[in-house]
């Protein structure tokens, strides 16, 4: 049973195996090793017997092939609408026949589901509010993605993003003397502009507990240093964990089950240790699907509920402009068209599409919102999601995928384009480097800084 | 005064000035130079694929393309390493102003040295507003010294300073390295404030009211600061601040000018035609130091 060196059926464990892994570029061995890797049948029935619930079952038998999911689609549409980019036909031609033949499959067919799973959808599950029958070929296409993970058919990049979260905790090499520390910069690095700033790490009994992206703490950590602002100018009694602090699962796309329990077991012991009255996580979309939407049940807690109310940025941003907690000038609010990008992972699947609306209706001035269409629950992905962005083998399909969000913001004739998603954020960068639109796009936590009305007593004295 | 001097470069031309006067700088103070390069800016989420700073395009860091990067950086500034004592490369990944800062911080750096705009490259913005250095010198705890239009006359070392005065708290903080850079260095100091009266039509006697005033603020805000130190000179003069500083430093061969950063503004737009430092910078033909922070003077 022949295992590659870095393409095998072992997760990455260690630091050793991430730099190498990282050091075959672009995964040139990887995948050709892949191309030699046995796949163990036995091991892939046992796990499709043992971990597919009798909703998945009847999900693939009750298919009636009508293809209405077809158009929900945004991969069919801006693929010439071929029929192998049906949403049925992508999950009954890859999961349906390994059910079938039990798990009696060969390496070809194992890589052309990897293919499938990781670069013809993006779980962003919109196909399934258009199924007659409520099929959800996202959901499957994540359950898809666990047992090809299992057998080592995973994207390299995914491979090492999950032996990431596996080695250090986080998605990204950011220790936790690395995070600490920047908490602290970041702190310093704005205390004269910001007067008793604080980022507190570890204070217990905190009424919130922040948790972020490891992308902040490692590339861009100006965001820690907004979120920080905003909680101060807003008086909140706040803390972010020194272990447990990084929210994220690239896991949840690489389909590395036993690390996105362990990472999002990971959060809550923070919430356990520290005991915040809730959690707030930051704009990220899949951190807050990761975290909060599936990681209850990941985390095997029967209520479904994660042990504090953990709810997502956007979502406290909204109250405390409601309640006055930040207030902003009029004068300063957005004065030209603008848009938003609705994220799957917390439009679609959780439902705070009035909230970011809400937030518009504070910092954008009447008349300047501009809707995309279709929107909200309806909205599409932004093209990028599901790992998609970070795949280099499936970069030209990612492009491809990005025209759909393309031609919903050019719809809008909208310049300016808020998302409060990293991934979506990523992705509609990408889009702009790709088919310069000449489009500006930002998450909020910076646009209301800029708008802030900032209490006297909170700004440097001297000057 | 100068244990640790970062120079930040992309091993493009336009540091190649930055590059001299921070070995030259080193060798005569004995200093250690850092040099940083930032490779490349992350793109495409989480993948180590990164943007290449001088060319924008997509690359993939590993150990072979650092250790090219590392050998393309020797080489180019091959005679520079040979004239110090001490001196280390680092390279990283990132977005460049906050890697500069992080390295600063990191390293405990007196001084950053780095090239002026080589353009404007949508590689660096990546949806944040402002440039490499109007981000570095807002932020950093230490002196940012920049170098664009670089002359001959640093050669034989500072025997010029200009310290430009706005009189805000931070130009405290540039006099006192003006100071002590003048004094451990045994140069001469000359103390400018430009009366700004760009766009308006004031009366003579007015101006020159404001002239006195103002050289009576210097010679009491700075002067009982000096203690022993002599070799300086006040002036005044009024115009277009930004103007004024570039003549007054052309007038006393000035190798050196030292100014207050505190623009808060880092949306280019507003920030790069109101800046007068930007300004200074562009056209002042001696390296610039800015400082804003207190405690590395």
């Amino acid at each position: 049973m022949p295992e590659g060196i870095f393409c095998n059926k072992t997760p990455i464990n260690t630091d050793e195996q991430l730099k190498a892994t990282l050091n075959d570029k672009g995964g040139k061995q990887y995948y050709e090793e892949m191309n030699q890797l046995d796949v163990d049948s036995d091991k892939l029935w046992g796990a499709i017997r043992k971990t597919m619930k009798s909703r998945t079952r009847t999900w693939l038998e009750i298919c009636a092939h009508c293809g209405l999911c077809a158009e929900s689609c945004f991969l069919y549409q801006v693929n010439g609408r071929v029929p192998e980019q049906v949403p049925s036909y992508k999950i009954q031609s890859t999961l349906g026949v390994m059910v079938k033949k039990k798990g009696k499959v060969d390496n070809a067919f194992m890589q052309m589901c990897m293919e499938t799973a990781w670069s013809k959808c993006t779980c962003c599950n919109r196909c399934g509010m258009y199924c007659p029958h409520g099929i959800d070929m996202g959901i499957m296409f994540s359950y898809l993605r666990g047992l090809l993970y299992s057998q080592g058919f995973v994207p390299w990049e995914l491979k090492i993003g999950s032996g990431m979260h596996r080695v250090y905790r986080a998605q990204m090499d950011v220790t936790t003397e690395d995070w600490v520390e920047t908490c602290e910069w970041m702190a310093e690095e704005n205390e004269d502009e910001w007067p008793g700033l604080e980022i507190p790490v570890d204070k217990e009994d905190a009424d919130i507990m922040y948790t972020c992206n490891a992308r902040e703490p490692k590339h861009y950590p100006e965001d820690i240093a907004e979120a920080a602002i905003l909680f101060h100018v807003a008086g909140e009694n706040w803390t972010v964990p020194s272990e447990g602090w990084e929210q994220t699962s690239l896991s949840m796309f690489a389909g590395d089950w036993e690390c996105c329990k362990d990472n999002v077991l990971n959060v809550y012991s923070a919430i356990e240790r520290l005991r915040p009255k809730r959690a707030i996580g930051t704009e990220c979309g899949h951190a807050h699907r990761a975290t909060v939407i599936e990681g209850p049940y990941w985390a095997g807690r029967e209520d479904g509920q994660t042990p504090v109310p953990y709810i997502h940025y956007v979502e406290w941003l909204a109250e405390a402009l409601r309640t006055g907690k930040l207030k902003i000038d009029p004068a300063k609010r957005i004065k030209e068209p603008v848009t938003l990008q609705d994220s799957c992972n917390y439009v679609r699947n959780q439902g705070l599409k009035d909230v970011t609306r809400e937030i518009i209706s504070y910092i954008v001035e009447p008349g300047c919102f501009v809707e995309m269409a279709p929107n909200k629950e309806h909205n599409y992905c932004c093209g990028g999601g599901g790992g998609f962005n970070g795949i280099g083998l499936y970069r030209e399909q990612r492009n491809m995928a990005l025209r759909k969000k393309m031609e919903q913001i050019l719809d809008t004739g909208c310049k300016l384009v808020i998302a409060p998603c990293h991934n979506c954020w990523d992705a509609i960068r990408d889009l702009e480097e790709e088919y310069e639109i000449g489009i500006r796009w930002s998450f909020l936590k910076p646009l209301v800084i800029g708008m802030l009305d900032v209490p006297e007593h909170l700004l440097p004295k001297d000057e | 005064m100068f244990k640790k001097i970062l120079l930040a470069t992309s091993g493009a031309p336009s540091t190649f000035g930055a590059a001299r006067v921070a070995f030259d700088m080193a060798r005569r103070y004995g200093a250690e130079v850092l040099v940083l390069n930032v490779m490349g800016v992350p793109t495409k989420a989480f993948s180590h694929i990164v943007n290449d700073v001088r060319t924008g395009e997509e690359i993939e860091v590993d150990d072979e393309y650092r250790a090219w990067v590392e050998e393309e950086l020797k080489t180019t500034f091959e005679k520079q390493f040979e004239i110090v004592e001490y001196s280390q490369i680092k390279l990283t990944t990132g977005v460049p102003s906050r890697e500069i800062l992080r390295c600063a911080r990191d390293e405990d750096a007196d001084l950053i040295v780095m090239g002026a705009s080589s353009g404007d490259s949508s590689v660096y913005r990546k949806g944040y507003p402002g440039s490499t250095l109007q981000k570095v010198a807002k932020a950093a705890r230490c002196p940012v010294m920049t170098v664009h239009r670089e002359t001959a006359s640093y050669w034989g070392g500072f025997s010029n300073i200009l310290f430009a005065t706005d009189f805000s708290k931070q130009a405290e903080n540039a006099f006192r390295f003006a100071l002590k850079s003048a004094q451990e260095i045994g140069c001469d100091l000359t103390l400018l404030h430009a009366l700004d009266i760009s766009g308006k039509v004031l009366d003579q006697n007015e101006i020159e009211d404001q002239i006195i005033a103002a050289r009576d603020r210097i010679r009491t805000t700075y002067v009982p600061l000096m203690g022993d130190f002599k070799d300086y000179d006040i002036e005044v003069w009024e115009g277009v601040p930004f103007v004024e500083i570039v003549k007054m430093a052309r007038e006393k061969s000035a190798d050196m000018i030292v100014m207050a950063h505190h623009s808060r503004e880092l949306n280019p737009e507003k920030a790069r035609i109101g800046s007068t430092m930007e300004q200074v910078i562009l056209r002042a033909g001696c390296p610039v130091v800015s400082v804003s922070k207190p405690d590395k003077v």
